[in-house]
């Protein structure tokens, strides 16, 4: 119905650009990873966070500055003060049990793989992440997702990890042929070019979409990915090779 | 594909202004209608007519998030009538106008008489089937019901597009329109029907952070609590003008909503944010709830039954 309450017990700033909220909601829900919320901060915006972990009433967003809403969170949000959400929302990963995944994430793309290793380890899947970030000083997040599984990181400039893009570490990586599975967040041109390597090489992939939303109850088209009409509140964020095949081929050119 | 096979029986076809349904369903303005591929997946699912978001001569943003709350009991929005403007909207409308057979509507926006002339005019050239003029969405300064608000600004803007259009014209009205002195007016300056209603203006506060939840404070309430409204509206136009075309939304959540307006005299039935719960699969669920309806009563077609309960 309208928004939940939840009061913040925790933020952490892993670095300039990144902050972790963990809030604890009055009411438990129980999110898929890849589902996502809509915060509303009242009086500054709404807009739609992945859940990067739940438990309970535990739910925990990873929030990068961008803009007006993202950059009063990271300025004005204080332990204990309230925010408001309305979720879960649009449809999670379908997770695999079993077997070796790969997981590739672009900066904070990260946020929605992080809860889903977290599933996939329990479900006993084999997992491997590939966090891609700029530089040295973005990266985060690398011991938590080592809890869950092997870790690699990537720069494009720095001497942590693989030099290059997180897709450049990913292509060495997928031709071994030794996944099942591999999920993408990260910026539009990563997912899918992962999607379309993936379909090449013919192992299953989702990638988790981003677009403007509004409603976020599949009725105002503000999100929709075109030309395939595939609502990203409704239909995603989370989406399948297949479902956006159009798309990869006519990006191809 | 499933176009002829199973949407095309007769029981269930209507016959709007001249525009021929193959069922009563038609895809509310403001909900999908912003691309010819959610249009298409539209009718896919059923819908018998498609509307357009309303489109306006120049690009508009639309409000800021809070944009939308779901009550529980119905829905608040305040989208603003973001669109891309004419000149955008016009490629989406000639892909739909060539690939889409059901009939498709052109929702006009406009803040005066030339805006919903120049508009109209582009619609009609990109092939859409009719048009509806917004006279009515509640909360967008200098225009729908600010411009419904002016009974013989109405009237000139309403004579103006029929002067222009070859194809039938909607007024889409208000619950403030809806008097049969002002519907009167309307179908004598050239509407060809009337769609009946808008939302209803109105606003959320939440008690948690005391403050409006909308960005724009007011907005308009859609959704099952209005569909009392809608049924009293609907019934009121259909006793006062029998030959009227009619379609009637507000609150239709399936398929007995659907009969309910029928019954109190809607030729045509539009869905709108019951989508938000029920996704698209509601058209398929009218449309067998209504044949079911159908088979059960000895009823050979659904036009037998539009102001059937006014029958006393
Ligand atoms: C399903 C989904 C899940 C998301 N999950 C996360 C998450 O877990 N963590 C996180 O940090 N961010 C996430 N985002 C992105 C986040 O919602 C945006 O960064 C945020 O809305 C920006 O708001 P703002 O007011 O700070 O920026 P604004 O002031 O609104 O915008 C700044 C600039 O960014 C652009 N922009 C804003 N939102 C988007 C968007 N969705 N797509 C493309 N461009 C955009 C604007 O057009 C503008 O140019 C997610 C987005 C989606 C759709
Ligand atoms: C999100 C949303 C956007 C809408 N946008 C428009 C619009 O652009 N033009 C219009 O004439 N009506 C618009 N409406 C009103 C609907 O077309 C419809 O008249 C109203 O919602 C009542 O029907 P319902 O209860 O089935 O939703 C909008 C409604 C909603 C919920």
């Amino acid at each position: 119905m309208s928004y939940r309450v939840g009061k913040i017990t925790n933020i952490r700033s892993p670095t300039n650009s990144i902050k972790e909220y963990e809030i604890i909601l009055e009411d438990p829900i129980e999110p898929e990873p890849g589902q996502f919320a809509m915060l509303w901060i009242p009086r500054v915006g709404e807009i739609p966070l992945s859940f990067a972990d739940a438990e309970g009433e535990y739910i925990k967003f990873i929030v990068a500055r961008v803009g007006k809403v993202t950059s009063r969170m990271h300025d004005g949000l204080a332990i204990d003060d309230r925010v408001f959400i309305r979720g879960p929302l649009g449809r999670g990963f379908r997770q695999v049990s079993g077997g070796r995944v790969l997981l590739v994430a672009g900066g904070y793309g990260l946020a929605p793989l992080y809860f889903l290793a977290k599933r996939l380890k329990a479900d006993g899947c084999g997992v491997k992440a590939l966090l891609g970030f700029k530089s040295d000083e973005d990266i985060f997040h690398q011991e938590e997702f080592g809890r869950f599984g092997e870790v690699e990181v990537s720069v494009e400039h720095g001497l942590s990890g693989y030099r290059g893009t997180v897709l450049d570490l990913f292509r060495g990586m997928v031709r071994s042929g030794s996944f099942d599975k591999v999920y993408v967040c990260g910026k539009e041109e990563l997912n899918l070019a992962v999607s379309r390597e993936c379909l090449r090489v013919g192992v299953p992939v989702e990638a988790s979409f981003e677009r403007i939303i509004k409603c976020g109850a599949g009725i105002c088209g503000s999100c929709s990915i075109e030309p395939l009409g595939l609502r990203v509140c409704k239909d995603g964020p989370i989406l399948g090779g297949e479902a956006i095949a159009p798309i990869l081929e006519a990006d191809e050119s | 594909m499933g176009w002829e096979l199973e949407g095309m029986s007769l029981d269930l076809e209507v016959e709007l202004a001249g525009l021929r349904l193959r069922n009563p369903t038609v895809l509310a303005s403001g909900i999908l209608g912003s691309s010819y591929s959610l249009m298409k997946r539209v009718e896919e699912a059923g819908a018998g007519a498609i509307t357009t978001k309303t489109i306006t001569w120049e690009p508009r943003e639309g409000y800021q998030n809070p944009v939308f709350v779901d009550l529980g009991f119905g829905y608040l929005n305040a989208m603003g009538l973001p669109n891309p403007g004419m000149a955008a909207f016009k490629t989406e409308l000639k892909k739909a106008a060539e690939n889409i057979r059901t009939p498709m509507i052109a929702s006009i926006g406009g803040g005066d008489e030339g805006e919903f002339m120049k508009v109209a005019e582009h619609a009609l050239e990109a092939g859409c089937d009719g048009l509806e003029l917004n006279l009515s969405c509640p909360h967008v300064s200098g225009y729908g019901l600010e411009i419904g608000s002016d009974l013989q600004l109405t009237c000139r803007i309403i004579g103006a597009v029929r002067s222009v259009s070859s194809k039938p014209v909607f007024a889409k009205i208000s619950i403030h329109q809806a008097r049969p002195d002002v519907v009167s007016r309307y179908l004598g300056s050239g509407a060809d029907g009337i769609t009946a209603i808008n939302t209803i203006r109105a606003a959320a506060i939440s008690p948690e952070s005391m403050t409006p939840i909308l960005s724009n404070i007011f907005g308009g309430l859609s959704g099952p609590c209005i569909r009392p409204i809608t049924v009293a509206v609907v019934y009121e136009i259909r006793r006062e003008f029998p030959d009227a075309p009619i379609i009637g939304m507000g609150g239709v959540d399936g398929w007995r909503a659907a009969l309910e307006l029928i019954l109190a005299g809607a030729n045509a039935v539009g869905v709108g944010s019951a989508i938000a719960r029920r996704d698209l699969d509601i058209f398929g669920e009218i449309i067998e709830g209504l044949r079911r309806f159908l088979t059960g009563k000895d009823f050979k077609s659904i036009k037998e039954l539009v102001g059937y309960a006014q029958r006393l």
